[in-house]
């Protein structure tokens, strides 16, 4: 089966990230990058899926810059077979990405698109569905568990909804988005690593897709969430019935 | 000139700082209990877990980095090895990616082809353990002084003698022992390095010392210990040479250690000055910790560009004599000032054995000792610089 995965150049989780003073987007000074985890964790899945399934191909996909290149090494040092890098600088909505990734889709013709469910630094949680709908592909989100069917023709996938666990089935070709119980992604091991060394990593100026890409939203504003003040002590619970009307207006 | 790190080079931090993570910090507080209960080296990990950590090293094909690709490593050299090294200290959980020790660097220059698939092969792919048996309770940095001596008779070699301070000699699968094969000539021409496997008769593991640190090294006999010809590694005679090519990389290896651990102090430092508040203000408020904590990443960033640079200089073949002996009384001395800060800072908590600081410092007070102390480290830069 062949399986293309996003990936996306993310600030490491573990950076203290800081918001500019202007509110026009965070202190990229000295900030550490990594593979968005939830990528990380489709990179793995499919890497499990080509392993078990003896055979196919695991092409992986990124849009950004020449930087992102470092993450892309990484997963090929994982075990994807190849790379695709569309170089663009400019910032992208959900629905601009998904339109380039329409464009590497009807190119490569994989059978499986794996995504994360949604990249940690915009959390938009969007890109997966849209893709879906502009390709008219089946999509299961926030999966924990997938298997395919003996032909490779359908997939059955677990997926973590609110209210518990829900099993849905589909044919192929389609998208899945990844969700943390997965599976535990591995480490680049050494040999991999190696090994990356030589694995193509394609760049595709982003203009060659041809895809409107657009701006339809703004940023206008980024702001740190509020500091978390200390709690306070109270004598009676007359007092605290109080102070939850009248300070924290909850009652 | 460029300082940064080769795309291959970060990835295997990345994956090294990801195992310490995920596999060894958590076992910790273990290490800190057992520690507490008077083990020491090895002992430190039960046997089971030391064991899923190898096979999980294994996995990740964390091993072999300073291992030429003919004897199945990956060939990465001596920077990669320290990046490593740097990054496995960060944790006080004791483990090392095989081969164990800078042994290999003496066995590649000297093996036979008959040496080279007993010993070095399956050291290099970390299925066998060894040892090295330099010092004396009379020779310790003065090989001249050195006391144990190998006397051939036929084809075979009497070694008779006694040696201390030896790193896992009860585990070792063989013991590299240096003997003296011709007093005249001393460590020019009458020095030789011997192969000698576990349990060879006449070596008597005499007994096993507790130093301060984390470590037991033991003191081994020789009595009439009789091995074959082939068992002599090297070219007769000429053993101090390849023997100080292997301390050389140790120093450097040392270096990288010591900046691990360092680093893992000044990260604790950073954490409680800025949560630890006394009279009013943090500890992050208050200058002198400041300055403690200032003087400690200075501290570390020499001590890391100077282990990154003989290693890089070893790597493109030169001779790092002097900068591993600078980098070994540096980095050792650095470790100790910034372990000591660490602990001053973390007050009560510093001193507690709940906390790894009490680990460190004392694990850090033998590496100015062992593998040549500072004093003699700094003999002979000085001499060198003296000389004519």
């Amino acid at each position: 089966m062949k399986t293309l995965v996003t990936v996306k150049r993310v600030p490491d989780p573990e950076t203290t990230i800081r918001v500019k003073p202007d509110g026009s987007g965070i202190v990229t000074d000295n900030i550490k990058y990594v593979i968005n985890p939830f990528d990380e964790i489709a990179i793995e899945e499919a890497l499990r899926i080509k392993e078990k399934q003896g055979g196919g191909e695991v092409v992986l996909v990124s849009i950004g810059g020449k930087s992102v290149t470092e993450q892309l090494r990484t997963g090929l040092a994982m075990g994807a077979d190849r790379a695709i890098l569309v170089l663009c600088e400019q910032p992208l909505d959900s629905l601009a990405v998904a339109k380039l990734l329409t464009k590497l889709v009807e190119k490569e013709t994989p059978e499986l698109v794996l995504m994360g469910k949604q990249a940690i630094d915009d959390d938009s949680n969007q890109a997966g569905q849209m893709l879906a709908a502009l390709l008219e592909w089946p999509q299961a989100t926030f999966a924990s568990k997938i298997d395919f069917a003996a032909d490779q023709k359908s997939a059955t996938v677990i997926r973590e909804v609110d209210g518990g666990l829900e099993t849905i089935g589909f044919a192929l070709p389609a998208i899945i988005t990844t969700d943390l119980r997965l599976n535990e992604p591995r480490y680049a091991s050494l040999p991999g690593i190696m090994k990356a060394r030589k694995k193509e990593i394609k760049e595709i100026p982003v203009a060659d897709l041809g895809a409107d890409i657009t701006p339809r939203l703004t940023v206008v504003k980024m702001a740190p969430p509020p500091k978390k003040e200390a709690g306070k002590k109270v004598e009676t619970v007359q007092a605290l019935l109080d102070l939850l009307h009248t300070e924290a207006k909850v009652i | 000139m460029d300082f940064s790190l080769l795309e291959e080079h970060r990835m295997l931090q990345e994956t090294v700082r990801r195992f310490v993570k995920q596999e060894l910090m958590p076992l910790e507080p273990l290490v800190l209990q057992r520690d507490t209960q008077g083990l020491t080296g090895e002992d430190l990990l039960p046997n089971d877990v030391e064991d899923r950590l190898h096979a999980r090293a294994h996995e990740a094909g964390l091993g072999g980095l300073d291992v030429p690709e003919e004897f199945g490593g990956l060939n990465l050299g001596t920077l990669p090895k320290c990046l490593a090294n740097e990054a496995l200290h960060h944790t006080i959980t004791p483990f090392t990616f095989p081969p164990d020790a800078p042994n290999l660097h003496m066995l590649m220059q000297t093996c036979t082809p008959e040496q080279r698939e007993k010993y070095l092969l399956p050291y290099a792919r970390g299925e066998q353990r060894s040892a090295i048996a330099i010092s004396e309770p009379g020779a310790g940095s003065d090989p001249a002084g050195m006391q144990t001596t190998a006397v051939k008779k036929g084809d075979q070699w009497v070694i008779n003698g006694r040696k201390i301070w030896i790193s896992r000699a009860h585990v070792a699968d063989f013991i590299i022992v240096m003997a003296v094969t011709d007093k005249g000539k001393g460590s020019r021409g009458g020095m030789t390095a011997f192969l000698v496997d576990k349990g060879t008769p006449g070596l008597v593991l005499q007994r096993q010392i507790p130093v301060i640190g984390s470590h037991a090294p033991w003191e081994v006999v020789f009595e009439d210990m009789t091995i074959p010809d082939s068992q002599v590694l090297g070219q007769l005679g000429h053993g101090f040479a390849p023997m100080q090519l292997r301390l050389t990389v140790r120093r450097l290896e040392i270096g990288s250690w010591c900046v691990g651990m360092a680093q893992r102090c000044l990260d604790m430092m950073v954490d409680y000055a800025k949560q630890r508040v006394t009279f009013g203000q943090r500890l992050a408020d208050r200058q002198a910790i400041q300055w403690f904590i200032a003087d400690s990443a200075t501290d570390i960033h020499a001590s890391r560009l100077m282990t990154y640079h003989g290693a890089w200089k070893f790597d493109n073949g030169e001779d790092v004599r002097q900068e591993a002996s600078m980098l070994k009384v540096f980095a050792t001395e650095m470790a100790t000032r910034v372990a000591d800060r660490a602990m001053q800072t973390h007050g009560g908590m510093g001193m507690s054995k709940e906390l790894p600081l009490e680990f460190i410092y004392r694990r850090l007070r033998p590496m100015r000792i062992f593998e040549g102390p500072t004093e003699v480290h700094r003999w002979v830069i000085a001499r060198s610089l003296l000389k004519d």
